[in-house]
């Protein structure tokens, strides 16, 4: 993995490890002037040695996150470059002709003769950054193995030239790796690679049955070779050349040239760029580029281009440069390298057309289209360069996405760190207050705490690293489990990178260091009186006002000119003593003009906290958020912080003038409180949709459900926590029926009631994990209903056939009646389509690009009888999927696209991402009008303009790896291609009462001939499914990690509770409570917090879920708000059932005290 | 003074507490302290018994072991005729629920419950129905003239204040015995006469035995009498084998 959130790993592991030792270096250089302070705060940590363990495995969450992310991303990584290495070895480009004719076939590459071949490699052989280059013959065929009868429908036929075969790596036998020739076969024999041996069970000596237009041709299986490289990851069959020619009747032609770069198979990638840039060159055709250039080069187009560049939201990085590196080429005369270069590069033509979007260029567009094709004689594919791209690309998007996932528990565990360290230091209270007694500085304090935390933070991201590895190493074992089923012979190599180790430590420390040192700083605060006599901290809310702040600062403006006028008065004196003076004073003077920017400072920040601590600062801010988020951001996040400031500038405005009435103290701050927390509550609880008519369409994205998790679990806890005494009657009258247990339970709620810091931040530990893990049960579950909708999902269709391209069956239901073995009434329907890709973009729209996009070509058998769901049909289409299905059939340029190119109102996520999309009209409307597109085939640079008429619903083959993009009849696509278009899938409907998967197998077996393969759809879902799931409970588990946290801060409560009680745990058992009391007492004490933890999320996570899926089901009709019981239920029961296993150990140790001792002792 | 007191012909029925022979030794691995050598103690029902000597010399211990709070090395601890010593452990916790009530020297109130809440503590531990122990423990704080800072916590009140609190919480439930460990410790002369006066009028209106450890000399004359510790012994257990129990048999 090289990079994360889009910046490079090398800089964040610089920049982290700088953060790091600048801070290490700091607390070092602290400690050495300070060292009993040192010895101070780590005398702590051996004293107890259950806390510390406790306080180890708390700090060290984040870092577990961190490290299992890391772990994961950098695992999926390194496999799939494994993979590519392993399947490409030493094949760094590929190179295909573009020059396409009659003669070709759909499915694979243009032919070439063995001449041009020979006079490129004379061409090239100065060029030494490339160490091989091999033509070959390739084709896919149906094959069986008569011995197993096992089949395969796409076995790659290869012939490999065994004159040319320097620089790539010698087949070699799968067994013994021992290296064989082509040159050593027979006539008839052939090698087979692994993946060819393990489909069709074949062994040495087989007999491969492959079947060619003119009818089957029977080879003799010589050996099996390793797969990869020249072999091949795909079944393949290798034959020389010439016999593969011969095969396929292209005598004296080839049709894919692969290339080695110079380096072994790792490093031969790191030349890509350079070989294929001097490919293009080669091979461009000097003649096409002088016609582009005077295309281009007109003053029109350049202005374009230029605008283009300028334009940083279109374009921006390497693709920017090189634009402006055309520009400045096509000024200049003649066709220099460096313009072909440039103009054969498939991204540079990309986007000057892109640039010529406009009505006025789309003649000058679809010339370019044509000319920019011809360019080159073949296209060069840096194929081993893109895989490893994109491996890295997945393994940064599994890294962020398990961070972000992660989130919530990082969040939970930052309270942790906060919670333990308030904790330390109310354990030292009267300690600290001594030390500051006898003149201990605050910073002292503080620094004393950051030693101690350093020291904790330091083991502990140790750890973290460690075990997050562990759990990563789950998360692979699990993964591989479920792709087992549905990738089988791809499975991920744990791996782990030096450097993510470093980035996760150090992400994990400074984390966890600025949360201590904030920490330090709050307890140091404390007061010492109370400190002392272990009272609770006076309030510190009186504001010392205005008046203060500015006498506070006067003087300070006044002192340079105090002591520069008493410097002058000193150097009137010129005696030894004046000038002293004087210098003296002009010492001050410099000090004092230094120490003016500070004073600035302290009274903007005073002058700045003041207004905030009594809200209406907080309220302007609110209500600008407000404005800026409705009117100008048209976005939800600044609109909701907005109205959360301002509910929480009212609530502090209430409690400042509250503070004028005679009201207690303790009354006026649950006024104020409950006032913020029952308004935030209702506003963050409110349906997504509720205050659209106020504030019109606002944008949304993932961020707001980390917002508004936090935002609702904080109001709720507050809300909570300053109406204690309300829960605590319930309780009362709840449970006045339980005779001895209700003393127990007066003394369970009191306590954390009366600890309101504590229990807060517990319970907002609690809340936060359960509320997401809420969130995503109900997600997952309500998503689960809408892909059990398997109508819609499969369009009725029951089974998936895909043939090979090369044996097209020519009329599917003449070939069914045909066979003996198939009966056509079992089936009800049956037609076919062929997907492949193209580039479309919108006509009549603003910004137009070419984007990639997918095409189903379908037969009118297919469009008269499929069943698929459109969600919107354009005006005057028809009000019924079928009538709009029966327009496609009767005007062939009228399609439907899929879902995931129309954009939503709502913003599910799908249009964050780029590639294909249309304008004007989005998938929650109720209908729309037509629009049209236009379709670029790219082999052939043909432009053909196609009429959007319905938008598939978006549970359509929602399969994954079949299905996608759009419907429409194959004519018109037919015309665009200079060969017959086959049909490569058949979808089949069978007939009432016929089993779906005896009529797939059968129709596989009849098909043989074609390669068919059959999936029964339902059971494809259903494996789906079951994948998902398994994945679900996976991130589920991963997110349940923040649980730990929950459930370790009630261990560190209740250890410190016990501590901190003795005496009062001795008076109880004075007055007469049993052991068992008392231990119950802790336990129902750490329950109580718990399930209140547990029922705030699991409310909030609840609604909030219900609102999400109401939301949802503007897009998704058939999803359904279902609240998976059983799982939650299983959540709760681990949260609750630890929870009590964690207050065990401290409940026993409390009622073991001994009163007689409790009692004697403070 | 009248009421309750030693008489020769108290019988053994009559007494409530008869302590024979009692050592206790604390060994903290270090050292060993002996801190009760051999005491004898017999109080009579109803009667109010002051404990006094110097710091250190076993008052606490002794209380401790009476009351059960604390175990024995030796000797015999009879209660109500109760051997208490023998009593599993929930046993004499319940003992303690019904039958006996305690004053400390520090203020062992429960922080985070309000005065009521903090008297009908035993009263709740015993049993009682909650209606009937709020009411009770709101006629116990009348008692002590508290009704008005009922819902108040430990930290709202003052010293004295707190002290009659526990007072009330040691009486609430009409307990057999009552210890106090220097229930006057902290407080001025004035709060602790208030404080003296409480608890004799109690015992006078409920005929319960108070067992009081102090070093005051008013606690002792409002005693029937005083028992002088020394060095983990009784020195004049107050019944005339000595010189210390003129007080008590002035009155
Ligand atoms: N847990 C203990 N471990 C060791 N020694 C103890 C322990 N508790 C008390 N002692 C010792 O036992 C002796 C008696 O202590 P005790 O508390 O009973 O004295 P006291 O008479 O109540 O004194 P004061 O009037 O100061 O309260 C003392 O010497 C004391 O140091
Ligand atoms: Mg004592």
């Amino acid at each position: 993995m090289e990079e994360l959130f889009g910046i490079s790993m090398n800089s964040i592991m610089v920049a982290l490890s700088a953060i790091f030792l600048a801070g290490m270096a700091a607390v070092v250089v602290m400690g050495w002037r300070n060292r009993v302070m040192v010895k101070l705060g780590l005398r702590n940590i051996p004293r107890r040695r259950a806390q510390t363990v406790l306080i180890i495995v708390g700090v060290m969450l984040s870092t577990v996150i961190i490290a299992a992310a890391f772990g994961t991303g950098d695992t999926i990584s390194f496999s799939i470059r494994k993979a590519t290495i392993d399947s490409l070895r030493n094949i760094d480009e590929i190179m295909l002709s573009t020059r396409v004719d009659a003669s070709d076939s759909f499915g694979s590459p243009a032919y070439v003769p063995m001449g041009r071949f020979a006079a490129l490699e004379a061409d090239l052989s100065g060029l030494d950054i490339i160490d091989g280059m091999t033509p070959q013959v390739a084709e896919t065929v149906p094959a069986q193995n008569p011995r197993t009868s096992l089949s395969e429908g796409q076995m790659r036929v290869v012939g490999l030239d065994t004159s040319r075969l320097a620089g790539f790596k010698p087949l070699a036998l799968a067994s013994s790796s021992q290296e064989v020739s082509l040159l050593d076969l027979a006539s008839n024999e052939v090698f087979i690679n692994e993946k060819a041996a393990k489909e069709l069970e074949a062994v040495a000596q087989d007999e491969v049955r492959v079947v060619l237009e003119e009818g089957p041709q029977f080879f003799t299986v010589r050996g099996i070779v390793e797969d990869g490289g020249l072999a091949g990851r795909d079944p393949t069959i290798i034959m020389p050349m010439e016999r593969a020619q011969a095969l396929f009747d292209r005598p004296g032609e080839l049709n894919v040239i692969v290339v080695s770069n110079k380096g072994d198979e790792r490093s031969g990638a790191d030349l890509s760029k350079e070989v294929a840039r001097e490919l293009r060159i080669f091979f461009a055709d000097r003649e096409v580029v002088g016609q582009l250039k005077v295309l281009l080069a007109q003053d029109s187009v350049l202005a374009q281009l230029q605008e283009l560049e300028k334009d940083k939201d279109r374009i921006d990085g390497d693709a920017r440069d090189d634009l402006g590196a055309l520009i400045g080429q096509l000024q200049r005369t003649g066709t220099s390298d460096e313009l072909i270069a440039l103009l054969s590069d498939p991204e540079v033509s990309g986007n000057v057309l892109d640039a010529l979007g406009g009505e006025e260029f789309s003649d000058i567009e679809v010339e370019a289209s044509t000319l920019f094709d011809d360019i080159g004689e073949f296209s060069v594919l840096e194929i081993k360069r893109f895989l490893l791209g994109q491996a890295d690309e997945a393994g940064s998007f599994v890294t962020s996405f398990f961070i972000i996932m992660g989130m919530f528990s990082i969040m939970v565990g930052i309270l942790l760190i906060f919670l333990i360290f308030v904790m330390l230091a109310a354990s030292r209270r009267s300690e600290m207050g001594m030390a500051r007694a006898i003149g201990a500085k605050r910073s002292h304090l503080v620094q004393m705490f950051v030693f101690e935390g350093t020291a904790y933070a330091v083991v502990s991201a140790a750890v973290g690293v460690a075990v997050g590895l562990l759990v990563s190493s789950l998360i692979i074992f699990i993964a591989n489990r479920i792709f087992e089923s549905v990738a089988e012979d791809f499975s991920f190599v744990r791996h782990f990178e030096l450097r993510s180790a470093i980035v996760a430590y150090c992400l994990g420390m400074v984390i966890t260091f600025a949360t201590i040192a904030f920490s330090a700083f709050r307890v140091s605060r404390l007061n010492i009186v109370a400190a002392v006599r272990g009272l609770p901290s006076p309030s510190t809310a009186t504001s010392r006002g205005w008046r203060y702040a500015v006498q506070t600062f006067l003087p300070r403006v006044k002192n340079p000119f105090r002591f520069g006028w008493r410097m002058l008065l000193g150097l009137r004196h010129f005696n030894l003593v004046g000038q002293a003076g004087a210098l003296a004073n002009l010492l001050r003077t410099f000090r004092s003009i230094l120490a003016l920017p500070f004073a600035v400072l302290a009274l903007l920040a005073r002058l700045v906290l003041l207004p905030l601590k009594q809200g209406w600062l907080v309220l302007i801010a609110g209500v600008f958020l407000i404005v800026m988020g409705v009117g100008r951001w048209e976005h939800t996040a600044p609109f909701s912080i907005g109205v959360s400031l301002a509910v929480i500038g009212l609530g502090l405005i209430l409690q400042t003038l509250l503070r004028r009435t005679s009201l207690r103290e303790d009354r006026r701050d649950r006024i104020a409180f409950s006032f913020m927390g029952v308004f935030l509550l209702v506003f963050w609880l409110l349906p997504f949709d509720a205050l659209e008519s106020l504030t019109g369409e606002l944008d949304s994205n993932i961020e707001m459900f980390f917002i508004s998790g936090i935002s609702m679990v904080g109001a709720a806890v507050w809300t909570v926590i300053y109406n204690a005494d309300l829960i605590l009657r319930a309780l009362t009258l709840a449970t006045s029926r339980f005779g001895k247990l209700r003393p127990v339970m007066v003394t369970a709620v009191a306590y954390p009631m009366s600890a309101k810091f504590r229990t807060g931040l517990t319970l907002a530990m609690f809340g936060l994990v359960i509320f997401t893990l809420i969130v995503m049960s109900v997600l997952t579950g309500s998503f689960g209903t809408a892909i059990a909708d398997e109508d819609t999902v499969t369009g009725e269709w029951d089974i998936d056939a895909s043939i090979n391209f090369n044996t097209p069956i020519e009329d599917i239901e003449e070939a069914v009646a045909a066979n003996p073995g198939l009966a056509i009434g079992d089936f009800q329907a049956m037609g076919g389509f062929t997907g492949f890709g193209v580039d479309a973009r919108q006509v009549g729209v603003e910004e137009q690009r070419w984007e990639g996009y997918g095409v189903r070509a379908a037969d009118d058998a297919f469009l008269a009888s499929t069943k698929h769901k459109l969600k919107l049909i354009a005006d005057g289409y028809g009000e019924t999927s079928r009538e709009a299905f029966d327009w496609l059939r009767s005007d062939p340029t009228l399609v439907v696209v899929d879902a995931f190119v129309v954009p939503s109102r709502s913003g599910g996520g799908f249009d964050e991402e780029g590639g294909f999309k249309l304008e004007g009209f989005y998938y929650d409307d109720e209908t729309f009008k037509a629009v049209d597109i236009e379709i670029r085939e790219p082999r052939t640079g043909e432009i053909r303009t196609f009429t959007v008429i319905g938008v598939l619903d978006q549970l359509t083959d929602a399969f994954g790896e079949i299905g996608g993009g759009m419907i429409g009849s194959k004519t018109v696509l037919d015309e665009a291609l200079p060969f017959a278009l086959p049909i490569t899938t058949y979808r089949f409907r069978v007939a009432e009462g016929v089993d779906v998967a005896q009529a797939a197998k059968t129709l596989e077996a009849s098909f043989q001939e074609n390669g068919m393969e059959t999936t029964v759809l339902t059971e494809l879902l259903q494996e789906q499914a079951d994948a998902q799931r398994a994945f679900n409970r996976l991130l589920t588990g991963f997110m349940g990690l923040g649980l730990m946290v929950g459930i370790a801060s009630l261990g560190v409560i209740s250890l410190r509770a016990v501590v901190e009680r003795r005496q009062q745990i001795g008076v109880l058992r004075a007055i007469g409570y049993r052991k068992r009391m008392v231990q119950l007492s802790f336990l129902l004490e750490s329950s109580f917090v718990a399930l209140l933890g547990i029922g705030i999320g699991v409310g909030l996570g609840t609604i909030l879920s219900y609102n999400l899926v109401t939301d949802i089901q503007k897009d998704v009709a058939s999803i359904r708000f279902t609240v998976p019981w059983l799982q939650i239920g299983i959540i709760i029961a681990i949260a609750y059932v630890f929870s009590l296993v964690t207050t065990f150990l401290p409940a026993r140790q409390a009622s073991e005290i001994y009163p007689a001792e409790a009692l004697r002792y403070e | 003074m009248s009421g309750v007191g030693w008489k020769e012909e108290t019988v053994l029925s009559d007494l409530i507490i008869a302590a024979r022979n009692v050592e206790k030794t604390y060994d903290t691995g270090k050292v060993q302290v002996h801190a009760l050598k051999g005491v004898d103690l017999l109080v009579p029902r109803g009667e109010m018994v002051a404990i006094m000597g110097p710091s250190g010399c076993g008052k606490t211990t002794l209380l401790n072991c009476l009351s059960g709070l604390d175990e024995i090395d030796s000797g015999e601890v009879l209660i109500e005729n109760t051997v208490l010593h023998d009593l599993p452990d929930d046993d004499r916790s319940d003992y303690r629920a019904k039958r006996m009530g305690f004053v400390f020297q520090l203020y062992n109130l429960l922080p985070v419950l309000s005065s009521v809440e903090n008297v009908e503590m035993p009263l709740l531990v015993a049993g009682v129905k909650p209606a009937q122990a709020r009411k009770a423990s709101m006629e116990m704080l009348d008692v002590v003239g508290l009704v008005d800072r009922a819902h108040h916590l430990p930290t709202e009140l003052s010293g004295g204040q707190r002290q009659r609190v526990t007072i009330a919480r040691a009486l609430v439930s009409e307990p057999a015995i009552v210890w106090a460990d220097e229930p006057t410790g902290d407080l001025d002369s004035e709060t602790a006469q208030e404080i003296i006066d409480l608890m004799t009028s109690l015992n006078k209106a409920n005929g319960q035995t108070f067992v009081i450890v102090t070093h005051s000399r008013e606690v002792g004359e409002s005693a029937h009498r005083i028992v002088l510790m020394r060095d983990g012994q009784i020195e004049d257990d107050g019944l005339g084998n000595g010189t210390g129990n003129q007080a008590a048999r002035a009155s």
